[in-house]
């Protein structure tokens, strides 16, 4: 498989480089995705999904021009490359352009990130997870009137990236992921709550810890209310946390938004931004996580970078484009969705080291305030002014859950949140963004009503 | 493309499927992105391929092809329905799927086809407005400015007889500058999107949108963050649209009937708001990014009446929802693309205009703020809690607008909300969006008049 997106990558660089293109780079990609839903307590469908394409980034000069295509034959391609060259001629000139990226240093080869019992995951296997997703919910849940939602869905990709300048990479990665989401009726109250595991190895992915937790967690936000309004502490679990730190701050240590003086930290960076308890760092070298790689969407190794350390910004994340625009090293963090775009930057594995005490240690430990579980939100960028709903939360008086809330949202600016960060727990999950512990923070705006 | 379908759908129910449908699509597009007066972005794409479903006695089953050869249709059609006997024993509800069928031509004719259009001059376009931006004030710190087109062909057929092509062009323009004035640095966001060909580019609103932009972002430069608590909030008909989108029109989409997701689940046929409030989701409008003449399942569209003088009238539907709840298909089931199986979704959302006058709205309003615009919004149908932010707003004191706040969030209930509008005006403006659902994103429109609704919880820092 691999050897055959290398193949089609090497010709469509060859044919771009002869139709004019003075580097070129092709991203080929192929996945297989496998899943089967559940609605109100039972099995409804299957689908599967397979997805080959390619795309084409051409420079000439200093221009540059993209086009992708959902197939891989010959023809798509030739006209996939004809209309990246017309796009590159097109362009206005980007002075800051050095050059594609070419080999450097040693490759780290990732390791767990494709599992065979993920990508052999018969049909049978994947249903019957499923299943055992939902009786253990169920089971929290007797004597509840309850509708349970619930899916299991397992991919399996390979994909190849070639350029002119002699990068010639490709990896196979597998990832399934599993959740429970069930809605319980009682009375005129109606809510509901969601538990997942995403991971690239079958192993991890636990069914009864996945339906039990989400019926809990679904019971516990049974009569919401509102509060009194005014400044208090919050404690964000995993979930909120990684909301507020995968997709607040991650954007802001993003190293093209920062050129483009649309992040929050443009005038911050090497200056101390957050509490010493705080120490965020971007490996995309572990074992088995989700961001790792050997290389990154460009071809460009991967490497473990420091974010923040004992509260000072100690780098950005960056690409080929951004790193030859500043003069520093590329941290090998350029990010495409597959073959469909040009690259970007993100994080590989954004990780929040952890620190002691858990989120039940941190509820008791509270006199009056508030947790969130999880928000939907993120901030003004280029400000850091934050307003975000408590999707799921409680109020903690005493050291104990009152209520869950509604109508409640928390105001504070990321540069605040970021120096008010007070304690650090050791209860790390990976979600779909980072990998994060809970964490405090002292004090924030709550608005509810 | 007719024998392609047919071979899919044959093979489909010759495995034993009872229902099969086939959407076979052609889509190209063009990204244009320009940051200061520098190609950020120059992308071209074309999406080419089938997706294909089958069915039986409540088992469902979806496949995506690209080999659009005879073979390969018959090959993933049979694949597919293999799937769904496979599912079929696993089911709990069973049900049959049916509604009336249709058989058209639709050419959509446009005035300038995008590909009648070199990339010299959209190019060009984007410089253009781009450049406004940058010359407009020297405290513009950057910009961003954004041209899109998409054009699709897509042919629908399915096993109960409907066999339609389709057509759709819509372009889209963005500008998104910032400001920067010593350390106090803002952005904003404008869009123009509605349903046509190049042809839209020429309205003023699009030839001048770099400027309106940067007059918004310099106008920021002096807004302050909002101070938290209870508000009478004034919507203006675009963070109207946002509301009925986000705290009522999800609510609508009759898939969360079977699945028991909804807060509004029991309240067909009952007030959910004000005798004066009604809220209409249309696909029939003419040029707007939200219309389309025939769903992805290939059902006629329709206008939909939500709610009619504050009662709960109407729902979202596919045809899946219409056979389950024995209702009549509207024609709500819409996909991305061919590699997703279509949901129930809006078009161009609305609340009715009514009888305030604007000025006077925001005169009788003592204490509140005005809201205008928005950055995003969110909703869990299930749990009737939404929130949306509005980019920018003004403080009103005494019926009079005065200090510019930005970004403010503003939550609240489903079942709520709509009984806390206590006045309409009636003006009118439709806004253009993409809805994101399920991990599919579709093109909408939404807006309404301006709206006030009265003591709800607004975020603040």
């Amino acid at each position: 498989m691999n050897e055959i997106l290398l193949d089609i990558g090497t010709k469509a660089i060859k044919l771009a480089e002869k139709m004019g293109a003075d580097q070129a780079e092709v991203y080929v990609a192929k996945s297989r995705a496998y899943e089967i839903e559940a609605e109100n307590n039972a099995i409804k469908g299957a689908s599967e999904q397979i997805d080959a394409g390619i795309g084409i980034r051409t420079v000439i000069g200093k221009k540059i021009g993209f086009a992708y295509v959902t197939t891989q034959d010959t023809s798509d391609i030739e006209e996939a490359i004809t209309d990246s060259l017309n796009l590159a001629k097109a362009s206005f000139e980007d002075p800051d352009f050095v050059t594609l990226p070419s080999s450097v240093g040693s490759y780290q080869k990732a390791k767990g990130i494709f599992n065979k019992e993920v990508d052999e995951l018969s049909s049978d296997e994947a249903a019957i997870l499923l299943i055992r997703t939902i009786d253990a919910t169920k089971e929290k849940l007797e004597g509840k009137d309850y509708a349970i939602e619930s899916a299991i869905h397992s991919s399996s990709s390979s994909s190849a990236i070639v350029n002119s300048l002699g990068i010639e990479m490709t990896e196979s990665k597998t990832s399934i992921s599993l959740y429970s989401y069930p809605v319980i009726k009682e009375g005129e109250d109606q809510t509901a709550s969601y538990e997942y595991q995403i991971s690239r190895n079958l192993n991890d992915i636990n069914p009864e810890h996945i339906g039990m937790k989400a019926a809990e967690l679904a019971l516990g936000f049974l009569r919401p209310k509102i509060i009194e309004s005014g400044e208090m502490p919050v404690i964000f679990a995993p979930l909120g946390a990684s909301a507020v730190l995968g997709r607040g701050f991650a954007g802001a240590v993003n190293a093209e938004e920062v050129q483009m003086g649309r992040s929050y930290i443009t005038d911050a960076f090497g200056e101390s931004i957050a509490s010493e308890t705080l120490e965020i760092i971007d490996d995309g070298t572990i074992p088995g996580g989700l961001g790792t790689r050997t290389f990154d969407a460009e071809g460009y190794r991967t490497q473990r970078t420091p974010i923040i350390e004992s509260g000072v910004l100690k780098n950005l994340l960056h690409n080929s484009y951004t790193s030859n625009k500043d003069r520093v090293d590329n941290t090998g963090n350029a990010a495409r969705p597959s073959y469909s775009g040009l690259p970007s930057i993100s994080t590989s594995n954004f990780i929040v080291t952890p620190g002691k005490g858990n989120l039940d240690d941190f509820i008791a430990e509270m006199d009056k305030g508030v947790v969130c579980r999880n928000t939907g939100d993120r901030p003004n960028m280029i400000t850091g002014e934050l307003s975000a709903m408590i999707l799921e939360g409680y109020y903690v008086e005493n050291g104990e859950i009152q209520h869950p809330l509604k109508n409640t949202l928390i105001g504070i600016n990321m540069k605040d949140l970021l120096k008010r960060v007070s304690q650090v727990g050791s209860d790390s999950r990976t979600t779909f963004s980072m990998i994060t512990p809970s964490f405090v923070i002292e004090s924030a705006n709550i608005t509810s009503g | 493309m007719e024998d392609l379908a047919t071979a899919a759908i044959e093979a489909a129910l010759k495995a034993g499927a009872s229902f099969a449908d086939v959407r076979i699509e052609n889509t190209t597009t063009t990204i244009i992105e320009i940051s200061d007066g520098i190609s950020k972005r120059s992308m071209a794409s074309r999406l080419k391929g089938a997706g294909i479903r089958a069915f039986i006695e409540g088992a469902w089953a979806f496949a995506q092809t690209t080999n659009l050869t005879a073979a390969g249709m018959r090959t993933t059609g049979e694949s597919v329905a293999k799937m769904a006997l496979a599912t079929r024993e696993k089911v709990a509800d069973k049900f049959e799927i049916d509604g009336p069928t249709f058989q058209d031509h639709f050419k959509y004719k446009v005035k300038k086809p995008f590909r009648s259009i070199s990339i010299d001059e959209k190019m060009s376009l984007v410089k253009m407005i781009d450049d406004q931006s940058r010359d407009f004030d020297k405290r513009i710190a950057s910009t961003r400015s954004v041209y899109g087109d998409m054009h699709t062909e897509l042919y629908i057929a399915n096993s109960l007889g409907t066999n339609v092509y389709v057509e759709n062009s819509i372009p889209r323009l963005i500008s998104a500058p910032t400001a920067k004035d010593g350390t106090n640095r803002q952005r904003t966001f404008k869009s123009i999107g509605n349903r046509g060909g190049y042809e839209v580019m020429d309205s003023d609103a699009a030839q001048n949108i770099g400027n309106d932009a940067a007059e918004l972002v310099i106008e920021l430069l002096s807004s302050v963050a909002a101070k938290g608590g209870s508000y009478d909030v004034v919507m203006d008909p675009i963070l109207n649209g946002v509301m009925t989108h986000e705290a009522f029109g999800h609510a609508a989409e009759a898939d969360n009937w079977p699945s028991h997701s909804t807060v509004l689940e029991d309240k067909v046929g009952k007030e959910v708001g004000p005798e004066y409030l009604s809220i209409t989701d249309d696909p029939t409008m003419d040029g707007k990014r939200g219309s389309f003449e025939y769903d992805w399942e290939g059902t006629k569209t329709k206008k939909r009446t939500l709610v009619k003088d504050g009662i709960f009238t109407e729902l979202l539907h596919s045809l899946e929802t219409a056979s389950r709840l024995d209702m009549e298909p509207n024609g709500a089931a819409r996909s991305q693309s061919f590699m997703s199986a279509p949901l129930p979704r809006m078009s161009n959302t609305f609340m009715e205009p009514r009888d305030w006058d604007v000025d006077e709205l925001i005169q009788d309003t003592k204490n509140g703020i005005l809201l205008c615009s928005y950055n995003y919004g969110y909703t869990q149908t299930a749990k009737g809690q939404f929130m949306f932010q509005a980019s920018h707003g003004y403080i009103i004191e005494n019926g009079e607008k005065g200090q510019m706040v930005r970004d403010v969030s503003l939550a609240g209930n489903i079942l709520e909300i709509l009984s806390k509008v206590d006045a309409i005006a009636k003006d009118f403006e439709l806004d253009a969006g993409s809805c994101g659902k399920g991990g599919q994103a579709v093109p909408t429109m939404a807006g309404g008049p301006h709206a006030r609704i009265i003591d709800v919880p607004v975020g603040g820092m």
